[in-house]
């Protein structure tokens, strides 16, 4: 043997910037949390040329995953075309060498800023989302150790307590985005920024759901097939946002997560929120079945239920 | 600017860890690892390094593992298991294996166990990753694993098994409820 056997041909980066171990202690954390779903899996998070809190959680795991095969979506509060977005997607493919894609059924890894396509994905799809705060403790315990004590005894008591506290004070529950969600009856999660409208898409998903926080370096899963109930008292349930009459200016579609374009004159006018959906209305290209229906009916039939003003 | 070449031990380690990734969140589903290399070598070449530790107790399979880099350690402390062919005999051995602890659920162990696939002990998966109930035939098992794992899998804890038949594999995620009879 010569040591040019040995060695390997010269490269500027390695396949997909990060080199083997980052991957691999990366891919060993993965596969725990998507054992055991919802708990919040400690991870190396690495250096990446991109500043920590810009979606390097998120990044990481897509590049952990990605291949020359790999069909790749990027979106940004649900568009494709905005600066994070973009410069995400371009720093995976000349890394990677993998396609991309605006349609949310032909990507293979689908990494998102705090939306869910509206599309309903399918069986195989990796839906990374990036997480900036990953800890649904947070707002009732600012110690970490606390916290994680918390979720070891599941003793989220605090939380119930702080949507009681929101019910007596507001006759609703006020948190807009990341909801806290109950995984497979154990963990809490954030479901990082989503709207309210997106998180019970993750409930018995088709598709596997990574979510990872690059800057709190921790990352946790929601498989395929897994049941994820955001909290709500039995006799006050859930509610999404309630954008009914609102009409899409550009598509005049309705029922869908809409973006609200203030106007001059004080009104307020309305767009979807999904780009990549609306592109395929204009271009009136085939569109696969969405999680809620023109009606704005969910597609999991009695999951959402019908709002309940509490009587205090 | 033209991607970083994806050379084979690239390909081999990603395409190993996905076979393993989507396995684990279709439990009872068979997936496929890639052709060209014994299966256990791939396994640890995509998930072993000097950050984490193994055991066997297959002397054919010690010096592959060690190759890795990985550290050898008695049964209760490493956090990988590697069984080529399970007997009777190991389960006592595999009873001391970590299942993890409330606090840190992610230290237990992760199993890799030969089996033969399609025949056998019929099995009844439900949980996480499947939609109602899978069904699964494994043999080259003893059936008293069977009981011991679901003596050991309190979720969050418990043990992660794979079970490996030449290139297939099948996950059973420590949150999977096995039914047989």
């Amino acid at each position: 043997m010569i040591l040019q056997d040995l060695a390997q041909p010269r490269q500027d980066y390695s396949y997909a910037f990060m080199d083997a171990y980052a991957k691999r202690e990366l891919r060993r954390r993965i596969l725990k949390a998507i054992a055991i779903p919802g708990y919040q899996v400690p991870y190396a998070s690495r250096e990446l040329p991109i500043a920590r809190g810009w979606g390097t959680g998120g990044l990481q795991v897509t590049l952990s995953l990605v291949g020359p095969e790999s069909v790749v979506k990027v979106i940004d509060q649900g568009a494709d075309d905005s600066v994070n977005a973009a410069n995400l997607r371009r720093f995976i493919t000349r890394m990677s060498g993998a396609e991309t894609t605006t349609d949310t059924l032909k990507a293979t890894i689908l990494q998102s800023r705090h939306r869910i396509p509206e599309e309903i994905m399918t069986e195989g799809q990796a839906l990374v989302l990036q997480v900036p705060d990953p800890e649904p403790l947070r707002g009732v315990t600012a110690d970490m150790s606390k916290a994680s004590q918390l979720h070891a005894d599941a003793d989220y008591g605090q939380i119930w307590l702080l949507l009681y506290e929101q019910l007596v004070r507001y006759r609703q529950y006020i948190q807009g985005a990341s909801y806290p969600s109950l995984v497979n009856g154990r963990y809490i999660i954030s479901p990082s920024p989503i709207p309210r409208w997106d998180t019970p898409k993750l409930h018995q998903s088709a598709h596997l759901t990574l979510l990872s926080a690059g800057r709190e370096k921790r990352l946790y899963a929601v498989p395929p097939y897994t049941a994820v109930y955001p909290l709500e008292f039995s006799d006050v349930p859930f509610q999404v946002e309630d954008q009914r009459g609102w009409v899409c200016k550009t598509t005049g579609i309705q029922n869908k997560f809409m973006n609200e374009l203030p106007q001059e004159d004080g009104t307020a006018q309305y767009e979807l929120s999904d780009s990549g959906y609306a592109e395929k209305l204009m271009n009136r290209g085939k569109t696969a079945p969405t999680y809620y229906d023109d009606e704005g009916n969910f597609y999991h039939a009695g999951y959402l239920r019908p709002p309940v003003l509490p009587t205090l | 600017m033209t991607p970083p070449p994806y050379t084979r031990a690239e390909a081999e380690a990603r395409e190993t860890f996905l076979a393993l990734m989507w396995a684990l969140s279709y439990p009872g589903r068979v997936y496929q690892l890639p052709a060209h290399k014994p299966n256990f070598e791939l396994i640890a070449g995509s998930l072993l390094d000097l950050e984490t530790s193994y055991f066997t107790v297959d002397a054919k399979l010690q010096p592959v593992l060690a190759q890795t880099s990985a550290q050898a350690l008695p049964v209760d402390r490493a956090a990988y298991h590697f069984f080529p062919a399970i007997g009777e005999e190991h389960l006592a051995a595999l009873g001391e294996a970590c299942i993890g602890t409330r606090l840190y659920p992610d230290e237990a162990a992760t199993l890799f166990i030969g089996c033969a696939l399609g025949s056998g002990l019929p099995l009844t998966l439900r949980g996480p990753g499947i939609n109602g109930a899978q069904a699964l035939q494994v043999s080259g098992v003893p059936k008293p694993f069977w009981h011991m794992r679901q003596a050991v899998c309190r979720f969050p804890l418990g043990w992660d098994v794979y079970l490996v038949d030449g290139q297939q594999i099948v996950g059973l995620p420590r949150s999977v409820q096995v039914e047989f009879k």
